[in-house]
């Protein structure tokens, strides 16, 4: 079987349409057994009460976070170096989907950390490295959207991209250092609290959850840039350009 | 070619001496405003003076990214400098030594002035002063990426600093932290170090995305 | 099993403002993806021309 056809836009456009409902229905359902198991099976924490509960959906969120954006990156770093415009749209649009998931871990860790630690926000290694994140993203966004040609902003766009994904680690460093320079008493704010067997099981559901949502959502976004991409460019080829 | 490079981009920008003026008063402006918004109590100026001075070099330094290499892609300079022989990583550093030169050294230079502002000890305005000159090469270096990537487009500083912002914050935790560390009396050795090795990984692969960043953007 | 507290020992405005927030970004992101691929459609319809023979899951196929 020659799978290289499926690199074509065309062509992969209906594959990804019959695969669509195998991972959204999953998705939806592992969403309930984690939330069941968080809610119902997982005990109350001896330090958090019942707050610490928001991991279930906090810690999910900020690693998917993370990986889109690298899987962003690659998917990118592939179509330039390839010309593999297919690899350039997934790229694009597994932007948004990561972005969504950065966001909702800073608003979930802010609501986690006003009960537990009486500020909505703290200036953590890790929640602020997720806002660091979170620019990142829209950057690589905001410059798709201002380039009009839809090659230079698939390159464009893979070389932030590129450029991001070497610099997360340095930034996580220089917060980390950051961090522990200027904290007073040594608090470790936002600890997870001790993981029981339930916890981290609806924590590993809601992670599947959260990664079979996201090849979802991420392929019908590809679907319709296929069909944007390939409406500009019929257009182009009725004016004769 | 480097050297050529360099004296040509710095002879233009000695024609429009403005425009490197306009770079350095924002930068003390901006400077002056933080106190006048906070308060004139000293102790607090002091602690506030590293961030501060080091975030109004950033911002100068978006302003003035936009000319790096706007005039040349506008009047047809650039495409004709990415088909010399040359290699296009020469080409770049050298406007980037230029733009630093023109953009980054004034306001190194005039930042310890500043610094008497909020009341600094002159061990401290030293730290900043060596702070500064070891991390401003990382705003153009960096910079210059964002500069290629947005070349042409609408939307300009703004659009340049929401690409490079994000990745100047290790340049400026270092180097906000080694003249805070002087402050407080302990030794910014560290922050220094670790400032001038992102400053050299800086220049050994900024040069090279940006070259690229410049082919994309002009096909 | 142990049917939980439904007020969260107090902290439920947090843990259930958090999982409503999170569900309004889910909400929001599929909702949009759904407009926009109607929109897609209905244009690839308006323009499309019927003659061509269209295969059914297809690129070209303007009903799904």
């Amino acid at each position: 079987m020659n799978l290289y056809k499926y690199a074509s836009p065309a062509t992969f456009y209906p594959l990804a349409g019959k695969l669509i409902p195998w991972f959204a229905i999953p998705a939806a359902l592992l969403f309930a057994t984690g939330l069941f198991v968080g809610f119902f099976i997982a005990p109350t924490d001896f330090q958090q009460g019942d707050a610490y509960r928001i991991i279930f959906i906090h810690v999910p969120a900020a690693w998917m976070g993370m990986f889109l954006y690298v899987l962003m990156a690659i998917y990118a770093g592939i179509g330039w170096a390839f010309n593999a415009r297919l690899s350039s749209m997934m790229a694009s649009s597994l932007a948004i989907t990561g972005a969504m998931f950065t966001a909702i871990s800073l608003i979930t860790g802010a609501f986690w950390g006003k009960p537990t630690w009486g500020t909505w926000w703290v200036w953590d290694a890790r929640m602020t490295s997720t806002l660091i994140l979170l620019f990142l993203y829209i950057g690589f966004i905001s410059l798709q959207a201002a380039i009009d040609d839809a090659r230079r902003a698939d390159r464009a766009g893979a070389v932030l991209a590129l450029v991001g994904v070497i610099n997360v680690p340095i930034i996580y460093f220089s917060v980390q250092w950051w961090n522990t320079l200027h904290q007073g008493a040594t608090i470790r704010l936002l600890q997870k609290p001790t993981i029981r067997g339930s916890m981290l099981a609806a924590l590993l559901i809601m992670l599947a959850a959260c990664w079979l949502y996201s090849v979802a959502v991420v392929l019908i976004r590809l679907r319709c840039i296929i069909l944007e991409r390939e409406q500009n460019a019929s257009r182009f080829a009725e004016v004769g350009v | 070619m480097l050297r050529w490079i360099v004296w040509r981009d710095l002879m233009l920008a000695w024609r429009r001496r403005a425009d490197m003026l306009s770079t350095v008063f924002f930068f003390v402006i901006v400077v002056s405003l933080f106190p006048l918004g906070i308060g004139p109590e000293t102790q607090l100026l002091r602690t506030i003076a590293p961030g501060v001075v080091w975030v109004a070099a950033l911002l100068a330094s978006m302003l003035s990214l936009g000319r790096l290499f706007a005039n040349d892609y506008q009047d047809g300079t650039l495409e004709q400098l990415l088909l010399t022989p040359q290699p296009l990583f020469l080409v770049v550093l050298g406007k980037t030594l230029a733009h630093w030169i023109v953009a980054e050294l004034p306001l190194v230079l005039i930042a310890p002035l500043v610094g008497v502002q909020f009341d600094l000890s002159g061990e401290t305005l030293w730290i900043l002063f060596v702070s500064l000159l070891v991390g401003t090469p990382v705003l153009s270096l960096i910079g210059s990426v964002g500069a290629a990537l947005t070349l042409g487009l609408r939307g300009g500083g703004v659009l340049i600093s929401l690409l490079v912002l994000p990745l100047y914050i290790p340049a400026l935790i270092f180097g906000a932290g080694a003249v805070e560390a002087s402050v407080m009396g302990t030794s910014p050795s560290a922050h220094l170090s670790l400032l001038g090795a992102f400053a050299i990984v800086s220049l050994l692969f900024s040069p090279w995305a940006t070259a690229a960043a410049l082919r994309i953007s002009l096909e | 099993m142990n049917w939980p507290d439904l007020s969260m020992g107090g902290y439920g405005f947090y843990v259930w403002g958090s999982y409503i927030a999170s569900l309004i970004f889910i909400v929001w992101e599929v909702v949009s993806l759904k407009q926009r691929k109607k929109a897609l459609t209905q244009q690839q319809q308006s323009s499309k021309a019927v003659s061509a023979p269209v295969l059914r899951g297809s690129i070209n196929e303007t009903t799904s």
